[in-house]
């Protein structure tokens, strides 16, 4: 470019190109046709793949000094530290496999009483382990960036969790890494059910840090401080019985028919470093329940009639 | 006078794209400065010739897509703040680099108030008060690249 070696000091008088204001008239209209394109015809997808596989290398190089920090320190943990967290490890996993034996034992009976009932069986949903890359850099959305993406055959919607609980929900998947929306994220919505006394409900994301509410619940409802909100699995997303958060605060208010519940999420996503991607389970179609089907289709009624009333398990 | 060449631009907004993708984190999150869109205003200052319009919309489609929110938010934003910068560029050439500084400082309080109008458009809810810390530390971050210990020649200015 023969322009770039022009003296600095020497003001040009002839403008070069279009005037700065055309400019800003031009570049304006093509960020709102991009803004309206992207926010409600989804046609930029794979644009924004593309330009994505391209800024992968860079967070790579990005993430790199602090993965060698990391490492490092790992390496120089000291002596005793090691040990420490060892002997902390071998006693949980103690604990754990008491509790796994048990488990065993219910997840047979649990099995073979569904059999007798009928009901359908729990499908088991492998998972994959993944790494954090970075938070969201958007202050409007609780978001993350996980390394596995398309090329390890993640898809969107699948549920992200730790080893305390949910903590989102894939939405975005480019090449090589993905998004996840947190659970605190006001578009992000799961399906709850109270532990104590099996209320079902939907939790949305406050928007804010640490924070959920179960809206549309009436005054008096039966929940208390302290409860245990648990998956429940009726979306067909996120397996059953998972914990997602706590119930902190509940404000009953006389001129609102609804009351107030703000709960806090029991994983902590700050945390760790690695998470589990869980992988959605093939749900067949339901059958029998609908009504006026042909009679071959809705073979066995009494079946699929079970498996629904079975507080959605079965899916 | 060392002669700014294309260069020089293009390398300059690739290291603070790269400072931008660090994976900050928390309170350092809330903190970062806008690396990117100082280095934007900086050569539209120095070197209009070079660093125009278009360029400051193509680094903000860049954030667009770096953030993973809608195209085109950033993009606009930046786009308006590089007009800003580019049409009173030679006026600034009275100030001194107190006052350059305070230019700077309403231009990136600019660019974010553009972002939040955009974003609250879209749907998205008000982050907090505590959005514009960017632009604070930004402008703590110029004050340091511009002022003596650091030195980096500041555009045009009165002495």
């Amino acid at each position: 470019m023969p322009r770039a070696l022009e003296p600095q000091q020497t003001p040009s008088f002839f403008i070069h190109g279009p005037s700065p204001f055309a400019r800003l008239v031009f570049f304006s209209a093509l960020s709102l046709a991009l803004i309206v394109t992207d926010s409600r015809l989804q046609y930029l997808h794979d644009f924004r793949q593309g330009f994505m596989a391209l800024l992968h290398p860079l967070q790579m190089i990005a993430n790199a000094p602090f993965d060698l920090y990391r490492a490092g320190a790992e390496y120089l943990t000291a002596h005793n530290t090691l040990v420490e967290t060892n002997r902390e490890l071998v006693k949980q996993a103690l604990q754990n496999g008491v509790r796994l034996q048990r488990l065993n034992e219910l997840e047979a009976e649990n099995e073979h009483l569904r059999s007798l009932l009928g009901a359908s069986q729990v499908i088991v949903q492998p998972a994959r382990l993944a790494e954090i890359l970075h938070m969201g850099r958007d202050p409007f959305s609780q978001k993350m960036v996980v390394n596995l993406g398309e090329r390890h055959n993640i898809r969107p919607g699948q549920a992200v969790v730790d080893g305390d609980g949910v903590i989102g929900q894939v939405t975005r998947v480019y090449p090589l890494s993905s998004e996840v929306t947190l659970i605190t994220d006001k578009e992000l919505s799961i399906p709850i059910q109270v532990e104590r006394n099996g209320l079902r409900a939907i939790a949305f994301g406050a928007g804010m840090d640490n924070m959920l509410d179960l809206p549309y619940l009436p005054v008096n409802v039966d929940i208390q401080i302290g409860d245990r909100l648990i998956t429940s699995g009726i979306d067909g997303i996120y397996p059953v019985g998972l914990a997602v958060a706590e119930v902190t605060d509940i404000e009953r208010n006389p001129d609102s028919p609804f009351a107030r519940i703000t709960c806090r999420p029991i994983a902590g996503v700050k945390n760790h470093r690695q998470v589990l991607l869980i992988n959605i389970p093939e749900i067949e179609p339901a059958s029998g329940n609908i009504i006026g089907r042909q009679p071959d289709t809705a073979s066995n009624p009494s079946a699929s009639v079970q498996a629904a009333s079975a507080t959605g398990v079965s899916r | 006078m060392p002669v700014i060449s294309l260069r020089h631009v293009y390398g300059s907004m690739l290291l603070a794209l790269l400072l931008q993708l660090l994976p900050w984190d928390g309170l350092a999150l809330q903190w970062r400065p806008d690396f990117l869109l100082l280095a934007v205003v900086y050569w539209m200052l120095r070197a209009p010739h070079l660093c125009h319009v278009g360029t400051a919309w193509f680094t903000g489609l860049i954030m667009d897509l770096a953030t993973g929110g809608v195209f085109g938010q950033y993009a606009l934003a930046y786009a308006l703040t590089g007009f800003f910068a580019v049409s009173y560029q030679r006026r600034l050439a009275l100030f001194n680099i107190w006052q350059q500084a305070a230019y700077v400082l309403f231009l990136l309080l600019l660019t974010q108030t553009t972002v939040i109008v955009l974003k609250l458009f879209a749907g998205d809810d008000f982050p907090g008060w505590h959005f514009y810390l960017h632009s604070v530390s930004s402008i703590l971050v110029w004050l340091a690249v511009i002022l003596p210990p650091f030195g980096v020649e500041a555009p045009p200015h009165k002495n």
